[in-house]
């Protein structure tokens, strides 16, 4: 079990490592994320639609599109040079590589949203802050259920030559319960209903979340094989 | 390894990519400590070989042992005895050589990984350059920190596919020293290569694979390097004329 862990901590090292010297992902991810959310104040007049209706949809395509240029970006990181293979290569079960990059990409997501989330309060003038306890589990149940799903994805996708158009075509549909799940929480959060009103929607997404963790454990063998 | 004195044993060998056959049937086998040498024309299914032998492809049918382990079941305690050199380095162009090998010795488990990837960078000759990145590397640099990385965790069996490839005259000297080490060294080796000098040279045993066979098996000991060479091209026109007709001989 010692030696499981080491192997993902060996992978999210490395992932990190390789962030610090190049700052590539983190800082794409955030400007796409900063654009969208600007694009839309600049195409919804707020004077008349209300921010908090509108808003946690819009949060949550920036999330999800910049996320989406993140997971394209970690594993090709892993094809260049052949990396993957020297993964593959390595006396370790596959469900790490797995693992090491769903944590990895999921930390990766999480400072981006951080950033993002004072941006989104002050551009909708919206108050996060009165909810922010509720409003940071519902991302974490959100960000999780959009990297265990596109950690997976990326694997197979990664080995076709569209894989930029393919990964949003597979990851999209898919993802539907739980981006309708993370946006109905965080309208109602806005609204002022406390979270534990929102039982069946945490469900939803909780269930979700495990089932493609699952799903990703049972077949990121045969995927990672060529 | 397990019990046997074998290293490899391959049995009926096949791989079948659609229509195309690219391992037609390969029966071999390889003591501990003995070296192979692989020539053939491109496209013999070299690659795809070493591709089943390491467990990174699945064969269609057939069998294929190594270190005691059947490839077919993939498993991780056939990994730890084996290294593989192939086309691409597998090294993250971003990381410096220590990074890198500090990584893969994290993920073979090994306990002391910073002094273990120092000692095979040292061992390779990349010293002085352990903190630059891999991205600023010359191919020969490459190929010497890809063969530290595939012989850090110390395997018994090393896989290299054409290793010579793209090296210069110094690099390659350098490589082929190493294999002499590591032949030495008791390691059981399995070389591609198109260098029929530096293929014929270290081992101990030759083969010629011609579109997914293996035509010619031979003790290094009962080849006339003449005629073998001569055969060796015969191989590589013929599947020229097939590549560029379409002809099937």
């Amino acid at each position: 079990m010692n030696l499981y862990l080491n192997q993902i901590g060996a992978i999210i090292w490395k992932d990190f490592v390789t962030e610090l010297k190049t700052r590539e992902l983190l800082s794409s991810m955030f400007i796409f994320a900063l654009l969208v959310i600007l694009i839309f104040i600049f195409s919804i007049n707020l004077s008349i639609v209300k921010a908090s209706e509108v808003g946690p949809g819009i949060l949550w395509v920036a999330f999800l599109f910049a996320g989406t240029i993140g997971l394209n970006r970690s594993f090709m990181l892993e094809k260049e040079n052949g990396c993957l293979m020297g993964l593959m290569l390595v006396p370790a079960d596959r469900t790490t590589i797995y693992f090491g990059k769903l944590i990895s990409n999921f930390i990766f997501l999480s400072i981006m949203e951080l950033f993002i989330l004072p941006l989104f309060m002050v551009f909708f003038d919206i108050d996060l802050l009165s909810h922010l306890g509720p409003l940071l589990i519902v991302v974490f149940l959100g960000t999780l259920g959009f990297c265990a799903l596109g950690t997976l994805l990326s694997s197979l996708s990664s080995n076709l030559k569209t894989r930029e158009i393919m990964l949003p075509i597979l990851l999209y549909p898919l993802l539907i319960p739980i981006v309708i799940g993370v946006v109905r929480m965080t309208g109602q959060l806005l609204d002022g209903i406390p979270l534990l009103d929102m039982m069946k929607w945490i469900g939803l997404t909780a269930s979700f979340d495990i089932i493609y963790i699952g799903v990703s454990i049972m077949t990121i063998d045969h995927i990672l094989e060529e | 390894m397990g019990p046997s004195e074998n290293a490899m044993e391959v049995r009926n060998l096949r791989k079948a990519f659609g229509v195309l056959r690219a391992i037609d049937g390969i029966d071999f086998d390889l003591k501990r400590g003995e070296f192979l040498t692989v020539f053939g024309p491109n496209g013999a299914g070299k690659t795809t070989l070493i591709k089943i032998l390491s467990g990174l492809t699945q064969p269609s049918s057939g069998s294929a042992k190594v270190g005691g382990f059947d490839v077919a079941e993939g498993n991780p305690g056939m990994r730890k005895d084996i290294g593989v050199i192939s086309h691409a380095t597998a090294l993250y162009a971003d990381l410096t050589p220590l990074e890198n090998l500090m990584f893969f010795a994290r993920m073979h488990g090994l306990a002391q990984p910073e002094d273990q990837a120092l000692k095979v960078i040292d061992e390779v000759g990349l010293t002085q350059r352990r903190n630059d990145r891999v991205r600023t590397f010359s191919r020969g640099m490459l190929q010497r920190l890809s063969i530290a990385r595939a012989i850090l965790h110390d395997p018994k069996i090393l896989f290299l596919d054409e290793p010579f490839t793209g090296l210069d005259l110094h690099a390659s000297n350098i490589l082929r020293e190493h294999l002499q080490r590591l032949h030495d060294r008791r390691r059981t080796i399995l070389m591609t290569t198109h260098d029929i000098s530096c293929g014929l040279e270290m081992c101990d045993k030759v083969a010629l694979q011609v579109q997914g066979r293996f035509a010619f098996l031979e003790n290094i000991g009962n080849v006339e390097r003449d005629q073998f060479e001569a055969m060796y091209f015969d191989a590589v026109r013929d599947n020229q004329f097939i590549m560029e007709t379409g002809a099937i001989g």
